[in-house]
């Protein structure tokens, strides 16, 4: 080791025999010079690896949401051109935040799945910068992709119907994260499940259609309907969306009921997961699959 | 020697025993690894497992040792229990003087694991990508690594390979992928776990050798589990044989074969030898292997027994005197490592089952034998 930095526990012959440099060690680094920004930056590149690796699989995955789209686009004209005109707009708000919530969930509850599978989960579990930081940093990353590729799916849908949309960036962004969280805290909810139970992706599954549901719940005319996840959301996105609200327009009780199930279902999910890591770690399933 | 009297027959133990001052696992900070009465039970009431039990050992820097045992030793709960994948009901694990369980996030900064084989590596990555990833997942800077990794993909003869993903290499170089990931930052102490496992001779032998180099070169601590004995025997300065969640036997490679190598005999017989005859020698002198021999006239038999002490070997032959039998030849067998760890798990699998070492009073930390194994450094 070179430089290093003694850290806590060091003072150990192992440590010591190190600080004096002993043997032909292949570059040693120093110790703790990475951190967060680190972290992120890595898991940006390893996401980034993946997808170029394998092209034909990234974009099936743009293409698939893209044809589903056109399906109910022309399949809906085909039906009922005047009463599909008239919701256009909010299929296409709808469909835009289940493609985004969709990706997130599957990167939080498909992701530790199969991080499990590859036995990748236990050095995540040992990173230094702690088990919940290094999901976090990964689940941001992932949020940040699911809003690539619905940005991607906006374009395609807004091309191919001709509709146009409000675009406030910074009310999207805003709105558009507090309104994918709880489909986050979900994906952590599941994930959960994943670590104990294990071969629960066929749930997973079924969660996916459970999202077109809380997509179009009827919050207006249903006051409870706006405590289910992603509903509020869902409603405050096509508020801003289809009516071009900004932020500080938006009715403050719908604005805090946002931000109360957005933060309540991401924190539930993700004290749910770290729970359920403990409880592997008690039952020795961390790890195993 | 910590290995327990009851089942390793031996003389010399105790001298081993009292020779070394026993270390206390766990309270000196000159050890890279310290185990401290670990206990861990799965389930509970009549579905309890009890995976280990009162688990002592020490480590000291730039060591490797080899984790040897049968399915179901408690291997795995150890070394997962070192990593803190598995929350023990009792004991504790210091690694580079750390407590991993009061303070994980510190201690992982010392640790690497390389657990079953070839997964845990990103199989869509490069070797340099991963080792990259797992360098900043272990809050380091890849940058600062690049030297490192350069080096680590050159010693693992993977510099060629290095930028191909992953799911394109050979089984054996996916496992040396998953061995650089481990080493992909400074660390005091690496876990690997069946290391060698599927690996052709070749890779073996290099795997080898750059665990070999590791302990001596970098003073790294390499602790690994392996059913393959000529791995552990090659590479390993000392051997903790675990049985039924236990430690059964805690020396260096040479003494644990040494143990054995003067007391076991294959016995070969004039005739057959009748069945209460033949209890009574498994019940005296564990003998075993019992195998007939054709051709004689009448047929001989022939069976392997391990005396405690060679003076026994007279009372063998008077008990076969009194059975009618006559020695025809007796042949001292050269112990291996395998012999002896056969001898260690059958001998502690006794008819009532194994017996860990906290509860025949020989667990280093009662202090009947050096925890740190009584040898050290490489011999």
């Amino acid at each position: 080791m070179s430089d290093a930095t003694p850290a806590a526990g060091d003072g150990t012959a192992a440590s010591r025999a190190r600080a004096t440099g002993g043997g032909d060690s292949p570059g040693r680094g120093t110790r703790g010079t990475g951190g967060y920004w680190t972290l992120f930056v890595a898991m940006v590149k390893h996401r980034v690896a993946h997808l170029r690796r394998y092209p034909v699989n990234t974009l099936s995955g743009l293409a698939n949401a893209m044809i589903l789209f056109a399906v109910i686009f022309f399949g809906g004209r085909a039906l009922d051109s005047r009463a599909l005109a008239d919701s256009l707009e909010g299929i296409i708000v709808g469909f835009f935040l289940f493609s985004i919530a969709t990706t997130a969930f599957a990167a939080s509850a498909w992701g530790v799945t199969r991080e499990s599978q590859w036995g990748t989960l236990e050095q995540l579990y040992m990173s230094p910068l702690g088990f919940g930081p290094a999901m976090l940093t990964r689940t941001v990353v992932r949020l940040i992709e699911s809003f690539v590729w619905g940005a991607g799916t906006l374009a395609f849908m807004l091309l191919l119907t001709g509709e146009t949309l409000a675009f406030p960036v910074v009310t999207l962004l805003v709105v558009g994260v507090l309104a994918v969280a709880p489909a986050l805290g979900m994906g952590f909810g599941f994930a959960a499940l994943a670590l104990l139970y294990k071969r629960v992706e066929n749930i997973f599954q079924v969660v996916n259609f459970a999202f077109v549901g809380l997509i179009s719940a009827p919050v207006s005319g249903v006051v409870w309907a706006r405590l289910l996840p992603v509903s509020q959301g869902s409603y405050v996105l096509g508020l801003v969306m289809r009516e071009g609200r900004r932020l500080w327009e938006l009715p403050s009780t719908e604005l805090g009921l946002l931000v109360a199930t957005a933060i309540g279902y991401f924190v539930a999910g993700y004290a749910v997961f770290m729970w359920a890591s403990r409880r592997a770690r008690e039952q020795g399933l961390m790890g195993h699959y | 020697m910590t290995t327990t009297p009851d089942a390793v027959p031996d003389d010399r133990a105790g001298e081993s025993a009292g020779a070394a001052p026993a270390a206390q696992p766990g309270t000196g900070s000159d050890h890279a690894l310290a185990v401290r009465n670990l206990s861990k039970t799965f389930g509970s009431g009549d579905e309890a497992v009890r995976a280990v039990e009162d688990v002592n050992f020490a480590v000291e820097p730039g060591t490797v040792v080899g984790l040897l045992g049968p399915n179901g030793a408690g291997k795995t709960t150890t070394i997962k229990s070192i990593l803190g994948l598995v929350v023990p009901d009792a004991g504790e694990v210091r690694v580079a003087g750390v407590d991993v369980r009061e303070s994980a996030r510190e201690a992982y900064r010392h640790v690497g694991a390389m657990l079953e084989g070839a997964r845990n590596v990103y199989w869509k990555l490069t070797p340099r990508e991963n080792m990259e990833f797992f360098a900043a997942v272990g809050d380091e800077d890849p940058a600062a690594l690049r030297e490192r990794h350069d080096a680590l993909l050159d010693q693992l003869s993977l510099t060629e390979k290095a930028d191909e993903p992953v799911n394109d290499l050979s089984q054996g170089q996916k496992q040396k992928v998953s061995l650089a990931c481990a080493l992909a930052r400074d660390v005091d102490v690496a876990l690997l776990d069946e290391p060698t496992l599927g690996l052709d001779v070749e890779s073996s032998v290099e795997l080898r050798r750059e665990i070999r180099r590791l302990a001596d070169n970098e003073e790294t601590t390499v602790v690994l589990s392996s059913h393959d004995m000529d791995v552990v025997e090659d590479v390993c300065d000392r051997v903790i044989v675990m049985n039924d969640g236990g430690v059964v036997a805690d020396d260096s490679v040479a003494n644990l074969v040494d143990v054995f190598r003067s007391h076991v005999y294959r016995v070969d017989l004039d005739g057959t030898l009748p069945g209460r005859a033949r209890d009574r020698l498994r019940d005296r002198y564990d003998a075993r292997e019992f195998e007939r021999v054709a051709g004689g006239n009448p047929d001989g038999e022939r069976f392997v027994v391990s005396l405690a002490e060679p003076a026994r070997l007279y009372d063998l032959m008077d008990d076969l005197r009194e059975a009618g039998l006559t020695v025809v030849g007796l042949d001292s067998l050269e112990a291996d490592l395998e012999s002896a760890f056969l001898e260690l798990t059958d001998g502690a699998a006794g008819p009532d089952g194994a017996r860990p070492a906290g509860e025949t009073g020989e667990s280093p930390a009662e202090g009947a034998a050096p925890a740190d194994g009584g040898v050290s450094g490489r011999e």
